[in-house]
Parts: C-alpha cells; structure tokens; sequence
C-alpha cells in the first residue's frame, strides 16, 4: 500500500522557517535526510519532493481559448504544501510511524517542530471513482 | 524545470464529486488518462499520482513516547490534495498551459470543469531555496 505524507504550512509558517538559523536548518535537514536512506535501506521509499516557496505558488484555470489565466492570490489561512514523501508500506500503521519520526526532526535550538504530517493512501484513478 | 501541478478541495467539493453521474465521472476519469498519455508523448511527464478521499485523512505528530498520535480532525476550510502531475518543462509559462489543460478536464454533464490547479516549482535540492 503507498502512502503520502505531506508536510503543509501557511505562509506565516514558512516566513519562521525562513528565519531559523543556519544551524537549525542543517541539523533538520541532517534528520531529514537520515530517515531517508533508512527508508531507503528498509525497502519503504518511493519518493520525496520539496516545492519551492508559497510565494511563488500561482493558481491556473483554463479559459474558453485554452490559454491559461493565472493568479497568485491566496487566503491568509491557505495551507501550501511544503513537500512529501510516498513510502510503500504494509500497513497504515508503519505510514503513521514514519509520519511521527519526521515530525520529531528538530525546530530551533534542536527541539523537536512536532509539526503534523498528513497521512494518506494513494491510489489509483479507477479505484478513486468508485 | 519540474513543477507539480495540484488539484485540491474541500471535503465539501469532494461531496459534491461523489455525486456526479457514473457517466460524468467516467469522461473525467477518461480525460484524465488520455491526458497523462499526452504528457508522457509530449516529453514532459515526471509523476502522477491521485489520494484517497479526504475522511480517510489522518494527522500524525509524534507522542512523547516516539509513538504516533492520529488524528483525523481538519477544520471545514481545509483543503485536501486530491492529486497531482510533476512535469519537466522549460518555463513556468508552459506549466501553466499545462494546468490551464488539466482545468478543462470535463465536469457534470461534459463542460469543462473549470478546475483551479495550482502550480508549484519542485526544488531541484534544499539551496534551491535560497536560504
């Protein structure tokens, strides 16, 4: 069964993220990275993906002559994604616990963010019109 | 230059897809996969990927133990992924053509859906983030 966890924020959140220091940032992106290659090595990683800041982000509709019509306008409480993971698991619960590791990598001065991850199955376009 | 390309809404809009027709729903799907083969002939498909409905949805935080604690309590406003594409592209400009495609995937009764896709650059590696 695949798995995504998926780490959001607001725009708030990411402008302290921004303002952490370098040091922080290494030290969380050390955990991240570990957990990784023990996905990894335990044969449960798919995949993972950062996206670029919320403040590039743009909403696109198509219009009556295919082109598209974009706009950067979101609402304050908008949760942008910030990245994920896929992992191929057996069971919902070892997707939960991975969640749980990666929303202990450590925040400022090393404390854990304990941001939360969300957790969903993925699955395939037939199964999702039943 | 990879970018992904997202479809979300809210529980209520996913509702609201649930009850489209079983006619409705298969020209979407149908558009669907006719597209990611466009992509793919095209040259620009990385990755797509559709999630599981929004009530299925748990929030994990680590207990003090190391031990997950779930949580399946989003507020109303909350928008859930319902899928996406990463595509490779040259500029920002052809991803948003790309989108604006996937927005005219067919609704209730065969109109373009209209959908909004938001677009995002995906980071080649952490420093692409300037920080």
């Amino acid at each position: 069964m695949k798995y995504i966890l998926l780490m959001s924020s607001t725009k708030a959140g990411v402008d302290s993220y921004v303002a952490w220091s370098k040091k922080d940032i290494d030290a969380h992106m050390a955990v991240l990275k570990s957990i990784n290659k023990e996905l990894t090595e335990s044969g449960d990683f798919v995949g993972t993906e950062g996206l670029a800041r919320p403040d590039q982000a743009i909403v696109v509709r198509g219009q009556r002559a295919g082109m598209p019509i974009t706009d950067g306008i979101f609402p304050e409480a908008k949760e942008f994604l910030l990245g994920y993971w896929i992992v191929d698991v057996k069971t919902p619960e070892r997707a939960y616990e991975i969640a749980s590791r990666i929303s202990v990598a450590p925040g400022p001065g090393g404390v854990p963010t304990n941001m939360p991850i969300e957790v969903r199955q993925i699955v395939s376009l037939s199964a999702k019109s039943q | 230059m990879k970018y992904i390309l997202m479809m979300n809404g809210t529980k209520a809009q996913f509702s609201e897809y649930a009850k489209w027709s079983k006619k409705d729903m298969e020209a979407n799907v149908a558009f669907m996969r006719t597209f990611g083969k466009q992509l793919k002939d095209e040259g620009v498909f990385v990755a797509t990927e559709g999630l599981g409905w929004p009530d299925q949805a748990k929030l994990v935080r680590a207990g003090k133990d190391g031990a997950p604690i779930t949580d399946g309590v989003f507020p109303e406003s909350k928008e859930f992924l319902a899928g996406y594409w990463i595509v490779d592209v040259e500029s920002p400009e052809q991803a948003y053509k790309i989108a604006a495609r996937a927005s005219a995937a067919p609704g209730p009764g065969g109109a373009p859906g209209n959908f909004l896709i938001e677009v995002r650059q995906v980071l080649g590696s952490h420093s692409d983030l300037g920080l």
